[in-house]
């Protein structure tokens, strides 16, 4: 169970982490941007290396705005700790890397954001890490990919691009008979969707470049010591539970305890990949994070109206959301999500693949790229853009059908949106009656 | 460090090096439901700043094995058990909260095994409401949740943190929601014998308050270090968990004490 702050999460996210300072009252947080921080003496700059006293050295290892967003972000989801990085990319990285060596293993969803896969499946590899994918929530293949030298599971709490929701609760109930940590890229489920370290999650990380930011204006990552994992126990740890000789043999577990992975990427990660935010990102993230659950209600009212408007209209064959029933992990979805399983969408239209770059080029007010989670409608047709090279089989393997659109429903006024969708939707009919 | 007493397994935190018996010991007693980790940022420093340092799981917390004491008198008893197990004879001797109670026991017990005392965020009696024991024996976590809005001030309740990325609360939470909380708690309530305790004491001392506790509220505090004629520190802006909240000016209130008990003892034993 993870609880960091007593205040409601509204408070939080406009509080936690920061009271103003002393100097002069600066209601917002402060821009930190510095790359250093002058030592009081000698001592005191030996037991800061020393991990005798917190505070800060240099901005790669930690920085006083990046540490009031970190701050944040933790008491938002309810972790013990949280690392600030560069991306969403690096967070999950750095995670990769601080608990796994050469040798080890990973057992992942088959359903993840693409350059995930592509760190796990090659990058990771190079290194002497090896995954096996399977079917999260297939209970059977997710236990028979279990090995002696597994890590993780790894999954997203929202998979990407069947957005299928990943059964935590059942994850953790095997991964923890196995001693292992169930890490989740909760970045389609922003904090207060979902309570996903109560759900079954060791581990949190998010793209906060999405919904977390919201306003598409910095790249940013993040992750969450979960704080609720017991390292030793599960015997498959020695970076965390044994000495570390580049600090005087520390031994993470034995010392912090709930947050001893927090530290240990502190310590290490920061330190010699150095993958870390600038502090006018992390300024830029904060003001993101203010208006995060008000902007999360109106993303899922639009989300919930669009999904409704598209099954009504005629040149839509198929819409995909986790609140609907035809999605396979609808029950779950709705057990995580009482409140609605987030703002990304897809359909297909008529026309097939020409139908969907038609429907795209035709929309005037939502943008085509290759991002989610801004506050702006965000629509990509994976068909013609990022998978336009594969075949059709390819794309059925990939999980993508040639007509599907994905949709990062944003917050503008609903009708609106509909419009737009509207006109996209008659180009589509034109390409499919030209077609016939 | 492990080690046996009384036919159990303890862990004993050495601040990240090698626990030297040669060196001055000082000692650090968690409270209730807590463990070494409340002293993480204290520890350290004294180990490599020339002490030897001690900062035992009681039985049955965190890391050590065993039941847990049931009354201040055992955990007194335990301490000089564990100190005997150590080959200790004296230390400087630090004491969160509960973990003053049991410092003023193994004082009554061995009056020179403490080479000062030193009570941080604590009382010589906590009474604890009867309904908080019960909600601690029926959820641990629970429990831990009320004193957890108690115990620590307002900057850690707004998410502020001495550790850049930290949040206290949540580590606290983990800690004091799989520790026998209830027992602790029943141990405090029965004990009244630290009034007399505190007359006995013969070192010197120091107490280190909070302005803002509301689980030791400061006005007990300041009675004890007034009867004991004990150094006073008294940090304003904090609450009950001190050593966590404001890890740094614990320390320094600590280094600055008992390198002056260390200078007057090295004075006197020159002159
Ligand atoms: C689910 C998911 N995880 C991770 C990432 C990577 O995040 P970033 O672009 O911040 O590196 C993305 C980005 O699209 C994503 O959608």
């Amino acid at each position: 169970m993870g609880r960091s702050s007593y205040y409601h999460p509204d408070t939080m996210a406009l509080h936690s982490g920061y009271v103003p300072e002393s100097d002069y009252g600066s209601r917002a947080v402060p821009i930190y941007q510095t790359t250093s921080y002058v030592f009081d003496s000698v001592d005191d700059a030996s037991s800061l290396f020393n991990v005798e006293q917190g505070g800060h050295i240099y901005s790669r290892i930690s920085n006083p705005t990046v540490a009031v967003l970190e701050q944040r972000l933790a008491a938002l989801e309810g972790g013990s700790g949280a690392i600030c990085t560069a991306s969403g990319m690096s967070a999950l990285f750095t995670t990769f890397i601080t608990l796994c060596s050469a040798g080890d293993h990973i057992v992942s969803s088959g359903q993840i954001y693409g350059s995930t896969a592509t760190l796990l499946r090659h990058t990771l590899k190079r290194l002497g890490i090896e995954t096996t994918f399977v079917s999260i929530n297939d209970q059977g293949a997710l236990e028979g990919a279990i090995r002696a030298n597994t890590k993780m599971v790894f999954c997203e709490s929202i998979g990407n691009p069947g957005l299928e929701v990943a059964n935590l609760p059942q994850i953790n109930s095997i991964a923890s008979q196995y001693g292992l940590p169930v890490v989740v890229d909760a970045t389609f489920a922003p904090p207060g969707l979902c309570n996903t370290i109560e759900s079954g999650a060791n581990v949190v990380v998010h793209s906060a470049t999405k919904w977390i930011g919201g306003h598409g204006a910095a790249v940013g990552g993040v992750v969450i010591d979960g704080g609720n994992f017991d390292w030793e126990a599960s015997g498959r740890f020695p970076e965390l539970t044994e000495p570390y000789e580049p600090f005087h043999g520390i031994k993470f577990w034995e010392e912090f305890g709930p947050n001893a992975l927090a530290m240990k990427i502190r310590a290490e990660s920061m330190r010699d990949i150095g993958a870390c935010m600038s502090p006018n990102n992390a300024f830029l993230l904060l003001q993101g994070i203010e208006t995060l659950n008000m902007r999360m209600k109106q993303h899922i009212a639009n989300t919930k109206d669009m999904v409704q408007w598209l099954q009504s209209q005629e040149q839509v064959t198929w819409v995909n959301h986790p609140d609907l029933p035809s999605n396979p992990s609808n029950v779950i979805a709705r057990e995580l999500f009482p409140n609605g399983a987030g703002s990304m969408l897809c359909f297909g239209v008529v026309g097939g693949r020409a139908g969907g770059g038609a429907f795209i080029d035709s929309l005037k007010l939502a943008s085509n790229l290759a991002n989610v989670g801004d506050s702006r409608t965000l629509v990509l047709h994976p068909g013609s853009t990022t998978h336009s090279r594969l075949t059709h089989d390819a794309m059925v393997a990939a999980g993508i059908s040639e007509d599907l659109i994905r949709v990062s429903v944003g917050i503008e006024g609903i009708k609106d949106i509909q419009a737009d969708f509207a006109n996209g939707l008659r180009a589509a009919q034109h390409v499919a009656e030209s077609q016939s | 460090m492990k080690l046996m007493v009384n036919g159990y397994e303890a862990h004993v935190a050495t601040g990240g090096k090698k626990f030297e018996k040669n060196l001055p010991t000082v000692l650090f007693l968690h409270g209730s439901g807590l463990d070494h980790r409340s002293w993480a940022l204290q520890t350290r420093w004294f180990a490599y700043n020339g002490f030897g340092v001690l900062a035992p799981d009681f039985p049955g917390h965190s890391l050590s094995k065993g039941a847990p004491c049931v009354t201040i008198e055992d955990s007194g008893k335990w301490l000089a058990d564990f100190l005997d197990a150590m080959g200790v004879r004296e230390a400087h001797v630090v004491g969160h909260s509960q973990g003053f109670l049991s410092a003023l026991e193994l004082s009554k017990l061995r009056p020179t095994a403490l080479k000062s005392l030193i009570g941080v965020g604590t009382a010589a009696a906590i009474p604890v409401n009867p309904m908080l024991i019960e909600t601690a024996g029926r959820s641990p976590m629970k429990a831990a949740d009320l004193m957890l809005q108690w115990g620590f001030g307002h900057q850690t309740q707004m998410g502020v943190s001495a550790t850049p990325g930290m949040q206290p609360i949540a580590i606290g939470r983990q800690i004091m929601g799989n520790n026998p909380l209830a027992i602790d708690l029943q141990c405090c309530a029965d004990y009244w014998g630290g009034v007399d305790a505190v007359g006995l004491v013969t070192a010197p001392s120091a107490m280190i308050l909070a302005g803002q506790d509301k689980m030791t509220p400061i006005k007990a505090g300041l009675a004890i270090a007034d009867h004991l004629q004990a150094k006073l520190v008294v940090l304003k802006d904090y609450g009950h968990m001190l050593p966590i909240e404001a890890p740094k000016q614990v320390l320094v209130a600590l280094r600055e004490f008992i390198l002056s008990v260390e200078k007057q003892i090295g004075a006197s034993s020159s002159s």
